[in-house]
């Protein structure tokens, strides 16, 4: 198993120098916090997911989730990971303190969790799962809801999971048969129905599991219109929170899947007997809408399993490269010439320069996503709060869907470096593109992402989110425009941002007379957006290297024009080295990667309907 | 019970470390900095001696102001409070030991636990100068420790195996890598650490000369290794050793 890599320079850039999260003391929700401690958190968060998770990621992935009898297990080795990793308080880092949460800011729990999937994605699931139920009832539960259930799912007493898809209602939930039939003086309803593709459904570690169950009231109007939110617990809770008998709710089986092996997928029956109780969440027939505000923070951790597993598969790609000796280097044309590592091929250093610039791109796409929403939640000045929910809604879609399709793409890359032994077991590879391939797939697919961005988040107030974030590309574009280093990037930049706005635009006029077209280009036009996004985030990390290479530069007495001492000092100063890497990986984008997105505004363009047209 | 034990800011032994050009020292650009790992050990041991026999645990740290990162961490671990003594001087271990006395002084343990030696320059006297300055008994490469009735049993290992010494308190342990797991500064642990105070001294204030001893020369890599080489037979191989190498 290839040892599991991280790039903390680069997460520490991102947050600290691009993003600038300091800023985020200001505010009152984090005051309490400095760099000091965030940087802690960090360590000991990378700490942990080296010595504590990583170790058994490889051996859960053979031994897998089992069902036997009813009964649901998972590795003996995630009992333990599960012990330490609560008592640790990594379970919900950025949560509620008053329940035990953490209380960090979201952005520190995005870089953690790219730590911990990185490590051992199976096992997050539980935690994942867990906290985004428990936050859902924290925001729309009553108050003995709250009472009984958050603290203990913060703290991994219990567990929580998601109920949503059945048999016939995956993309479509409007289609569900689940019922829940209210009961006369009681205060719970019963629920009667089928579910599937629960992740982290069940386990034997947990002493509950709290399910959030939609489902229609019999009456209620059909479609999503009429669906509502249940608790549901696997065992009947005491109002005390005393753990009680069987809830009538039972496990009928676990998937088989490709990936996320040790991560038990359930099929679970509800109220066979007729005797499972179910406790309304909020309101009847707004469960879609509160399940919908979590699906949108479960699609930025989705995304983030891109970021996490793609740059992983990327380090362990990188390491291999520099000690498998194969081939003379093409340049030595001695005759006694020797064999040297592979990083010194042109055709590996590309594939290697391809998941760098790809892995930072979507790093910083995924924390900066994560920041706009401490800002949207917490922040002081409310056109500021307004902007940032306005931006985090518009990329939310792009961060889910763009991240993991690259993450993926980033695995097959590190597979293509280690030739024939990325195919095998052996070097971890393997596993890590079949386990990051479900992110793609679930949280909607990324299909559904791109019908979201472009029939909804390009509408919102009628495509003014699309507008500001023009503007902010402008506006940053025209102040760099005439640097010496980076003013050449920005034209191409340029040029691939008003291909974007010029796709955007054709659509609405074709969308009139053709609605079908745009659905069919939704796909390639989130991929644009994507591009252009990681091209205008790799400028802005260029630009602050830039600067902070100058200042190096002058403390040394370099001057910029001598290629000599530059590349002495970027032997010595390791700061030197990341931030010339810095500026050739934005030059690397704009050059190499981001010509497709005027390729694919060209396809737009082209009126060709042949795969609607087809008779398949 | 009042414990005392010490943490050094080291460079992190996972980085490769480069030389200045003129051999004057490290280069300490970019360098990544981190708690001696034998340190963590004394820190653990400190902790669970509070959780057994209650008391305090003081952490103690002589370096630049950045060490104050070391120190929140064994906070964060459990120590109750920290004391930097803060200097930017090059300083070799009888500084540290005569400036650690001082702090003994004034502190009065009941026992100092501190890591047997750091990891960066790996000088293992520290503790041995510290026992010698304050007069007090020592157990150094401790794998083992109990304490009771004012006495501490200490299971050391030793070359060739292991000794088990009986010191009177207060005494300095030196701990050893097989002396316990030091345990992960848990993320309550970290937002607790914040509050637990933290005094900034000089060795001036305590009235300590850190003016060294030692006089470092010149800093030099090892040599690198060459590349190994197979051999056709055994008697090749006892020739090379014995006519090449002269190792037999």
């Amino acid at each position: 198993m290839s040892q599991y890599l991280l790039d903390k320079r680069d997460v520490e850039f991102t947050l600290f120098e691009h993003l600038k999260i300091e800023e985020l003391l200001k505010l009152e929700r984090y005051s309490e916090f400095s760099r000091e401690i965030f940087e802690m958190v960090l360590n000991e968060g990378h700490k942990f997911s080296l010595e504590k998770l990583a170790p058994s990621n490889e051996e859960a992935d053979a031994i897998g989730a089992r069902f036997e009898n009813g009964q649901v297990t998972v590795p003996q080795a995630y009992h333990t990971i599960h012990k330490d990793f609560c008592e640790s308080g990594w379970f919900a880092p950025v949560h509620n303190p008053e329940y035990g949460g953490q209380g960090l800011p979201n952005v520190i729990g995005v870089a953690l969790i790219e730590m911990f999937v990185a490590a051992n994605s199976s096992y997050m699931f539980i935690p994942g799962l867990s906290v985004a139920a428990a936050h859902l009832i924290e925001v729309f539960g009553t108050d003995s809801d709250k009472a009984l259930y958050v603290e203990r799912m913060y703290c991994g007493e219990w567990a929580g999971t998601m109920c949503l898809t059945e048999p016939q209602a995956g993309s479509a939930l409007g289609d569900l048969t689940t019922t829940a039939v209210p009961v006369e003086g009681e205060d719970y309803y019963l629920i009667k129905g089928n579910k599937i593709f629960i992740s982290a459904g069940d386990q034997d570690i947990t002493d509950n599991v709290i399910h959030l169950v939609i489902a229609r009231v019999p009456g209620d109007p059909a479609g999503s219109r009429g669906i509502s939110l249940f608790i549901v617990p696997k065992l009947r809770v005491g109002a005390d929170g005393t753990i009680g008998e069987s809830n009538d709710m039972r496990v009928t089986g676990i998937e088989e899947k490709m990936g996320i092996h040790a991560s038990p997928t359930c099929s679970l029956s509800f109220g066979d007997e007729g005797q499972c109780r179910g406790y309304l969440v909020g309101e009847r027939c707004r469960g879609l809408q509160y399940m919908f505000q979590m699906m949108n923070e479960a699609r930025l951790v989705t995304g983030l399993q891109g970021v996490a597993i793609g740059n992983a598969a990327f380090q362990a790609a990188l390491a291999y490269a520099k000690e498998r000796a194969q081939g003379p280097k093409v340049t030595d044309r001695s005759a006694d010439a020797k064999s040297v590592a592979i990083i010194e091929h042109p055709d590996v250093r590309r594939n290697l320069m391809t998941m760098k610039a790809y892995g930072e791109a979507i790093r910083a796409m995924l924390f900066n996503t994560a920041y706009l929403s401490d800002v949207a939640l917490y922040g002081n000045d409310e056109v500021e709060k307004t902007k940032s929910q306005d931006m985090l809604d518009l990329l939310t879609p792009i961060c889910k869907a763009y991240a993991t399709d690259v993450g993926f793409k980033m695995t097959e890359l590190a597979m293509q470096v280690h030739g024939g032994y990325g195919y095998i077991k052996e070097y971890g590879i393997e596993q890590q593109m079949r386990d990051v391939k479900i992110a793609s797939l679930y949280e909607g697919t990324n299909g559904i992402q791109a019908l979201d961005l472009l029939g909804r988040k390009m509408r919102l107030k009628n495509g003014a989110l699309f507008m500001t974030w023009l503007q902010d590309t402008n506006e940053f574009l025209e102040s760099i425009k005439d640097d010496g280093v980076l003013g050449g990037l920005v034209k191409d930049v340029e040029a691939a941002k008003n291909a974007l706005g010029e796709a955007a635009f054709s659509f609405v006029s074709t969308g009139m007379s053709d609605p079908e077209y745009p659905l069919l280009h939704a796909t390639p036009f989130l991929r644009m957006f994507g591009l252009v996004e990681s091209a205008r985030l790799l400028l802005e990390q260029a630009n602050i290297a830039k600067q902070r290479l100058a200042q190096l530069w002058e403390t040394r007495g370099v001057e910029s024009s001598d290629a000599t001492a530059r590349e002495q000092l970027v032997q010595e100063n390791d700061a030197a080295r990341y931030y010339e890497n810095k500026i050739q990986t934005a030059k690397f984008f704009v050059y190499q990667i981001l010509p497709e997105a005027r390729a694919i505004l060209k396809s737009i363009q082209s009126s060709d309907r042949s795969a609607l047209e087809v008779r398949f | 019970m009042k414990i005392l034990t010490t943490v050094k800011r080291v460079t992190d032994p996972d980085m490769k470390v480069k030389i200045k050009p003129d051999q004057s020292g490290i280069i300490t650009d970019g360098v990544e900095y981190r708690m001696n790992s034998f340190d963590e050990y004394g820190v653990e041991e400190a902790i669970r001696l509070k959780e057994l026999h209650g008391g305090e645990v003081i952490v103690v740290s002589v370096g630049p102001a950045e060490a104050t990162k070391e120190i929140r961490t064994a906070l964060a671990m459990g120590a109750d409070r920290g004391i930097l003594v803060e200097t930017n001087a090059e300083l070799d271990s009888d500084a540290v030991a005569r400036v650690l006395a001082e702090v003994v002084r004034r502190e009065t343990p009941d026992i100092i636990v501190i890591g047997k030696q750091a990891v960066d320059s790996d000088r293992n006297q520290t503790g041995q100068l510290l026992a010698s300055y304050l007069d007090l008994p020592q157990a150094t490469f401790a794998y083992s420790l109990e304490v009771a009735d004012g006495w501490a049993v200490v299971g050391r290992e030793v070359d060739g195996g292991t000794s088990t010494k009986r010191v009177k308190l207060p005494a300095i342990i030196t701990a050893d890598l097989r002396l316990n797991e030091p345990r992960y500064a848990s993320l309550p642990g970290i937002m607790k650490a914040k509050r637990k105070p933290l005094d900034t001294l000089t060795p001036a204030d305590l009235g300590v000369d850190i003016a060294p001893k030692v006089r470092v020369l010149r800093y030099e890599a090892p040599e690198e290794r060459a590349a190994g080489e197979i051999v056709g037979s055994v008697d090749e191989l006892i020739d090379r050793l014995r006519n090449k190498a002269k190792v037999i």
